[in-house]
């Protein structure tokens, strides 16, 4: 053992004990208790001071962590391991784990995590490296050819269709239930995501929804303001609630110069060059759904008694009509063709150009804490916006009602285990104790508050004198993290279907809009029609019978 | 030979090599008969398996290649029994020919089998014979068909790569200062891989805010130094990278052609009093169109496959208008995971691949002789 390791080791040790000591004694003075009550109370200030000191690595403001950040925290959360694993139980045991390596998080980040789990434990990982858009395919021929080769698997929710539904997958054992505390689960990530015929298979890791993060400085800027009141629709030049507002203030920013940086002012930034292995679909998703999440209807991308496609009906047409319109007007930054969604998050909104965007929780937990951000103080948060107006498919008419329908896309990274292990029980043992490693309740608070690709995902993470006493600014966290939560907790929130191939309707999905995005179709409504008529396409031959059974199983139907 | 000469020859002026009795003969035929019973069984089973006739309780079609390999070795042991000194001669030849066979052959029929199913991954029947579906698909594909016009410029760009790539071999092939060094230089790109050009030139330098080639587009009065939002403009912008990387390949070629012309030839033409266009037009090009011929078709070749560049600067964007053939089918495989109609989109891709390089051998042999003939 290196020494400043164990000096470091030394210091958290000795923390720890005069925590508990203090613990001890405030337990019995005050309670005069049985000593269990002694032990939870001491239990409880210990972890209560684990997260503190989880929070300050390396500390907000303090740059991007590193991997000795990652290997620190990942040592300082083996609580639950030390419990139910002996040390060098796993000896001799290989396991494989396949996740992504997204701007250089995930796996990154679990390879640290998981270091001082592995000198523990004696187990070994061996991992494989995906980026975002080599994911999807590399699963589904793993499983097609029958040459699944991972024992752990980072994977989204709505590939549980694919996996879960073919039988791939080992179920949970109770002891990871427990260790993992589910109940502190967010509602929506809880039955049936997750499940599949009554049995758990996932450990979530992350929660997934679009928020709307917009600049605070662009909204309290006086110029902005007067301007506003001289060419705006009279409403208050306030954050964006319904997506006509993003449209009017992006079509108004266009040729204005950015308060903070002094380059040109823009509005919203889609991702127009939306071709993303299928996760640019979302973008579009995050405008369509609350035009066409009626809040009496489960379903919003097909029929679900037949499979009929939605996305050509008038709701869809119209959100596609608003970027069109943006386009047309040239409220999009230049070359804005040409950029994905890594673009308009990372080089564009987090180094401070673009006024407003919907993305992952992601921005959020960048924006204070990588070294890339600019707009740490500037920004602000809030669910994505709504609509005036709500399309009723049962019906087939407007309704002219404010509608809300934060689209919670992906439903969150969770890690899962392979069948390959069931045959082995230690093996087996050693796959899960690494997966609740990394879906501990105490590592995942870090997740949410430093880049790591995930956002928060568990009630405890919405405790806002935690993250303030980590260095976060009261009014900021607050505002982000109830981005968050509203948009899960929303009795209307869209989300997708865990059907098998969902990632195939939203790619050609993604072909058809870039066409549209680009003027070669004659109309919106026709464009829409091609992405339309290549989902029945897509059903058929997947097998329509089945993925109306799915789809209404997702749906709670 | 006569009976007379054949006498004259004395039965140890060469070694003749010994007889192979009947009874080896036979048995290497056993042997290969053996080997292939094994293989027509085994593969026979394993497809009977396949279509669900009966179950012979395998698991992978490791067998067949077991049974391959098993046919392999009989049919290597039999050569050498039944033709003594030529079968061991045929065993230098033959581990390449079979492994030849396994590598592109088999797949190659697999392929054809594959693009006439309807396979998607995401469905559990796995793939179902389906006919012509798959090519009547792709004839109203309009993706597909809009690749292969961006193809049709693509291929085009090569006249004009073709001649920089001419032009600057015949300055290195002139005696000017540095000519090593800038040898050297101007294959340095060749030598970089298009994925690490992607992200340093398509994605960092031609970057719109802060790209270095933006900012210079800018200072030279461009407003707005888009290079990927307009069709036209990209595909351009995807040319232009494309032969940044590969015109030095073209242009090394050239050079090592220009370098074995006859020097005699060139020096007639200098006492003859011949200007350096007419040295270069009657002289020069007519003696390096072979090598002129190899350089484009090898170019050509490798602009066919051209997919990396664009998956990963435009996804084929804005709006499909720099899409190649390569990289729609790698959408339509990899993100829709649609294998049937993928494979059969690679295999049509193949057939006119080779009647293009076929044609295109055939024309320019004809226009050679011709040029020949006029030349004499």
């Amino acid at each position: 053992m290196k020494v400043h390791i164990y000096e470091r080791l030394m210091a958290i040790q000795a923390s720890r004990r005069g925590i508990l000591k203090g613990a001890a004694g405030a337990g019995a003075l005050t309670l005069g208790a049985t000593s269990g009550l002694g032990a939870l109370a001491r239990h409880a200030v210990a972890q209560d001071n684990l997260r503190a000191e989880i929070l300050k690595i390396p500390g907000v403001g303090m740059g991007s962590p590193t991997d000795a950040d990652w290997q620190r925290v990942g040592e300082m959360c083996l609580g639950g391991t030390r419990e139910t694993v002996e040390e060098g139980e796993f000896e001799g045991v290989q396991l494989t784990f396949m996740g992504l390596n997204n701007q250089n998080l995930h796996n990154f980040l679990f390879r640290g995590f998981l270091r001082p789990w592995e000198q523990y434990t004696g187990a070994r990982i061996e991992w494989i490296d995906l980026a975002q858009a080599d994911y999807n395919p590399r699963l589904q021929q793993s499983i097609a050819t029958g040459t699944v080769d991972f024992d752990m698997l980072e994977m989204g929710a709505p590939f549980e269709g694919d996996t879960a539904g073919r039988g791939l997958l080992d179920e949970m054992p109770d002891w990871v239930k427990t260790l993992i505390d589910m109940d502190d689960y967010v509602d929506y990530l809880k039955e049936p995501v997750g499940t599949w015929d009554g049995k758990t298979y996932r450990i979530s890791i992350d929660g997934d929804c679009h928020t709307l993060a917009f600049r605070t400085d662009y909204y309290g800027n006086e110029e902005f303001a007067q301007a506003w009141a001289e060419e705006g629709d009279g409403s208050p030049w306030e954050s964006p609630t319904t997506w006509a507002q993003v449209n009017a203030h992006s079509r108004f920013l266009a040729g204005k110069t950015d308060p903070l940086t002094g380059l040109p002012a823009y509005g919203f930034l889609d991702p127009l060059k939306i071709t993303w292995g299928g996760f640019g679909f979302y973008f579009l998703a995050d405008r369509a759904a609350p035009y066409a999440k009626h809040p009496d209807d489960p379903a919003w991308l097909f029929d679900p008694e037949t499979m009929k496609p939605r996305v050509n009906n008038p709701a869809f047409v119209r959100a596609i009509e608003e970027v069109m319109e943006l386009v047309e007007a040239g409220a999009y930054p230049q070359d804005q063709l040409n950029a994905d969604p890594n673009t308009t998050a990372f080089q564009q909104f987090l180094a401070g150009t673009g006024g407003m965007l919907t993305w992952w929780g992601d921005v959020g937990s960048n924006a204070r804490t990588s070294d890339t951000s600019v707009v740490g103080d500037v920004v602000g948060f809030s669910t994505n916006p709504g609509a005036d107006a709500v399309y009723n498919s049962q019906s087939g008419e407007w309704e002219q009602t404010a509608n809300e329908a934060p689209n919670n896309a992906y439903i969150g990274w969770g890690i899962y285990v392979t069948n390959r292990v069931s045959d082995d029980e230690k093996k087996r043992k050693a796959a899960w104790s690494a997966a609740a490693h990394l879906g501990g309740k105490d590592l995942s608070l870090w997740t949410s508050a430093y880049p790591s690709g995930f956002q928060p995902y568990r009630k405890s993470h919405f405790n806002y004198d935690e993250w303030e006493a980590a260095g976060y600014d009261r009014d900021f966290i607050e505002d982000y993290l109830s981005s968050n939560r509203d948009s899960y907790n929303h009795p209307n929130a869209a989300i997708e279907p865990r059907i098998p191939g969902i990632f195939q309707y939203y790619s050609i999905a993604e072909d058809e809009l870039a066409k549209i995005f680009s003027g070669q179709y004659g109309s919106v409504q026709e464009g829409a029609d091609a992405i339309a008529e290549a989902w029945e396409g897509i059903t058929d031959q997947i097998g329509r019978e089945r993925q109306i059974e799915l789809y209404k199983a997702s749906l709670g139907m | 030979m006569d009976e007379a000469t054949a006498r004259a020859i004395e039965s140890d002026d060469f070694v003749a090599p010994d007889p192979i009795p009947e009874s080896r003969k036979r048995l290497g035929r056993m042997v290969f008969a053996v080997g292939t019973v094994v293989l027509v069984v085994t593969a026979l089973a394993r497809l009977l398996q396949e279509l669900g006739s009966f179950d012979f309780g395998f698991v992978t079609w490791r067998p067949v290649l077991y049974a391959y390999i098993f046919w392999g070795i009989a049919l290597g042991w039999s050569q050498v029994l039944r033709r003594g000194e030529d079968g061991k001669r045929a065993l230098f030849v033959l581990p390449a020919a079979l492994f030849v066979v396994a590598m592109v052959v088999f797949p190659l029929l697999f392929a054809v089998y594959v693009s006439f199913t309807d396979w998607n991954l995401s469905a559990l029947g796995g793939p179902k014979f389906n006919g012509l579906a798959n090519l009547r698909r792709m004839t109203s594909d309009p993706f597909y068909w809009n690749a292969m016009l961006n193809m049709v410029w693509y291929i085009l760009a090569i006249i004009v790569e073709y001649a920089i790539a001419f032009g600057m071999a015949l300055i290195l092939h002139s005696q000017i200062r540095a000519r090593k060094f800038f040898r050297v230089v101007f294959l340095l790109p060749l030598m970089l891989s298009p994925v690490a050009l992607s992200w340093m030139v398509g994605k960092s330098m031609m970057e719109i805010r802060f790209g270095p080639l933006a900012n210079l587009a800018r200072w030279l009065g461009w407003d707005n130094p888009a290079f990927f939002s307009e069709p036209w403009l990209a595909r351009s912008s995807i040319m232009v990278m494309d032969a940044w990387t590969f015109i030095p390949l073209m242009m090394i070629i050239l050079l090592a052609g220009l370098q074995s012309l006859p020097k005699e030839v060139m020096e007639a033409a200098k006492v003859d009093g011949a200007t350096p266009w007419q040295t270069f037009w009657k002289i020069t090009f007519p003696l390096m169109l072979p090598v002129s011929i190899t350089a484009v078709i090898i170019r050509v070749i490798f602009k066919l496959k051209l997919a990396d560049i664009i998956i990963n600067v435009t996804s084929g964007g804005p709006g499909g208008a720099t899409d190649s053939i390569t990289s729609f089918i790698f959408r339509v495989y990899r993100d829709r995971s649609n294998v049937g109609y993928g494979t059969l989109l690679a295999v049509v891709y193949l057939v006119i691949i080779v009647a293009f390089l076929l044609a295109l051998l055939n024309l320019l042999s004809r226009w050679m002789r011709g040029y020949d003939q006029e030349v004499s």
